[in-house]
C-alpha cells in the first residue's frame, strides 16, 4: 500500500466522521493510526492527551455537553483506559466513539503486544461496547462504540 | 475546615456552574448539601474528575468547577498538566487537601507535594491556597466572575466529616442525562 493510499483512505475515514456529526476528536498517537492521526489533526482539530484514560475523560466532559466525541487510541491505551470506559462511559451511558488500532494482530508480531491483541475484542465485549465498522458508524441512536482498526488499514508494517 | 465546610462554601458561591465533583466522600457530602442538576457526581474512575472538568469546560466555554481530592489528583495527575496547557480554559480546579485517602478508611497519602508549585509549573494561569472558608468563597467567587484562564486552588482540609451521607444512588444514565440537559439549559438562556 503506497503511502499516498494511506492518505486517500485517512482523508475518507475523516470525512464520514465528520459528515455523521462526531467531534471534538481527542488522542494519543499511534504508529498504525498515524496517517489518520495527521488528518484528524490537520482538518478536525485533533486534541493530544498524553494518556488514554484522560483522553476518555475528556471526551466524557464533551460528552455531558451534549457533543459525540471520538477517541484515537492504540489498544495498549484501552487497556489503559478499562476502569475509565467501566465506572463512567458505560454506567453513565456516555456516548462515544472509540477508534482502537490493533497492535499485536497479524501481520504485527511484536511480543509485547501479543496479549492485548488477544485481549481487545474480549474486553470490549465484557465492557458491552459494541464493535462497529466504517461502513455501519452509529449515528441514529448515540452511544459508546468502538471501531477497530487492524494493522494494514493504513499501510502499517513491522 | 473540613470537606463539609469546604464544599459547603463551593456549592453556595458557585450556584449556576456546572461543578464536577470527585469520587467517594466528596460526591456523598455534596449531594447531601444541595442536589442540583449543574451537579455531576463522578462515582467511579478515580482521577479523572479535572479531564472531564476539561471537557465540559472546552465545549461550553463557560466557568467549570472541578473539587477533586489529593488522593485523586496523585492517582493521575495528568489532569493538572493537560489543564495546565491550556491558557484560556474557564476552569477552576479545587483540590480538597486532607493528605489521606478518607473515602477508604483514612490511609495516609505516600506524598505530600506542593500542588501549588506543581500546579503553576504545568501552566495554570492563577494558583491559589486557601485555609478557611471565607478565604475560600472570596477567592471563588473573584475567579468565576472573571474566568479568563485555569485556575487552582489548593484548599486545606482536615478534621472528620461525620456523619457521612448515604452512597449517590438511583441510575447513573439518567444523572448523566439530568447533567446533560441543564447545561443545554444554560446554552439556551
Amino acid at each position: 500500500m503506497t503511502t499516498t493510499l494511506a492518505v486517500d483512505l485517512a482523508n475518507i475515514l475523516c470525512d464520514d466522521l465528520m459528515d455523521n456529526g462526531f467531534g471534538p476528536f481527542y488522542g494519543t498517537p499511534c504508529g498504525i493510526l498515524a496517517p489518520l492521526y495527521d488528518v484528524l489533526e490537520k482538518r478536525a482539530g485533533l486534541i493530544t492527551v498524553s494518556r488514554e484514560d484522560n483522553a476518555v475523560g475528556m471526551a466524557a466532559g464533551a460528552s455531558l455537553a451534549g457533543r459525540y466525541p471520538a477517541v484515537v487510541m492504540q489498544n495498549s491505551g484501552f487497556g489503559q483506559s478499562v476502569n475509565a470506559l467501566a465506572s463512567l462511559v458505560v454506567p453513565y451511558r456516555l456516548p462515544m466513539l472509540l477508534v482502537i488500532s490493533l497492535r499485536g494482530v497479524h501481520p504485527d508480531s511484536t511480543q509485547e503486544n501479543q496479549v492485548m491483541g488477544r485481549l481487545t475484542e474480549p474486553l470490549l465485549r465484557g465492557l458491552g461496547i459494541e464493535s462497529v465498522t466504517p461502513s455501519d458508524l452509529p449515528i441514529g441512536r448515540r452511544r459508546p462504540v468502538a471501531l477497530l482498526v487492524p494493522p494494514s488499514a493504513f499501510g502499517w508494517s513491522a | 475546615m473540613n470537606k463539609t465546610d469546604a464544599l459547603r462554601t463551593i456549592i453556595a458561591t458557585a450556584p449556576d456552574q456546572p461543578i464536577v465533583f470527585s469520587t467517594g466522600y466528596m460526591c456523598r457530602i455534596a449531594r447531601m448539601i444541595a442536589d442540583r442538576a449543574t451537579h455531576f457526581y463522578m462515582t467511579g474512575s478515580m482521577g479523572l474528575a479535572s479531564s472531564i472538568g476539561i471537557g465540559i469546560a472546552q465545549q461550553t466555554n463557560r466557568p467549570t468547577v472541578v473539587v477533586d481530592g489529593d488522593g485523586s489528583a496523585l492517582m493521575n495527575p495528568v489532569g493538572l498538566f493537560t489543564a495546565g496547557a491550556q491558557e484560556s480554559l474557564p476552569l477552576v480546579h479545587i483540590v480538597l487537601d486532607d493528605g489521606r485517602y478518607d473515602s477508604t478508611g483514612g490511609q495516609v497519602v505516600p506524598n505530600r507535594p506542593d500542588f501549588c508549585a506543581l500546579a503553576w509549573v504545568c501552566g495554570y494561569g492563577r494558583v491559589y491556597q486557601v485555609t478557611d472558608p471565607e478565604c475560600l468563597a472570596e477567592r471563588l467567587g473573584t475567579v468565576l466572575r472573571s474566568c479568563t484562564t485555569t485556575t487552582f486552588i489548593r484548599c486545606v482540609v482536615s478534621g472528620p466529616d461525620s456523619p457521612v451521607p448515604a452512597r449517590v444512588d438511583g441510575d447513573l444514565g439518567g444523572h448523566a442525562q439530568r447533567f446533560t440537559a441543564a447545561l443545554a439549559a444554560q446554552e439556551g438562556r
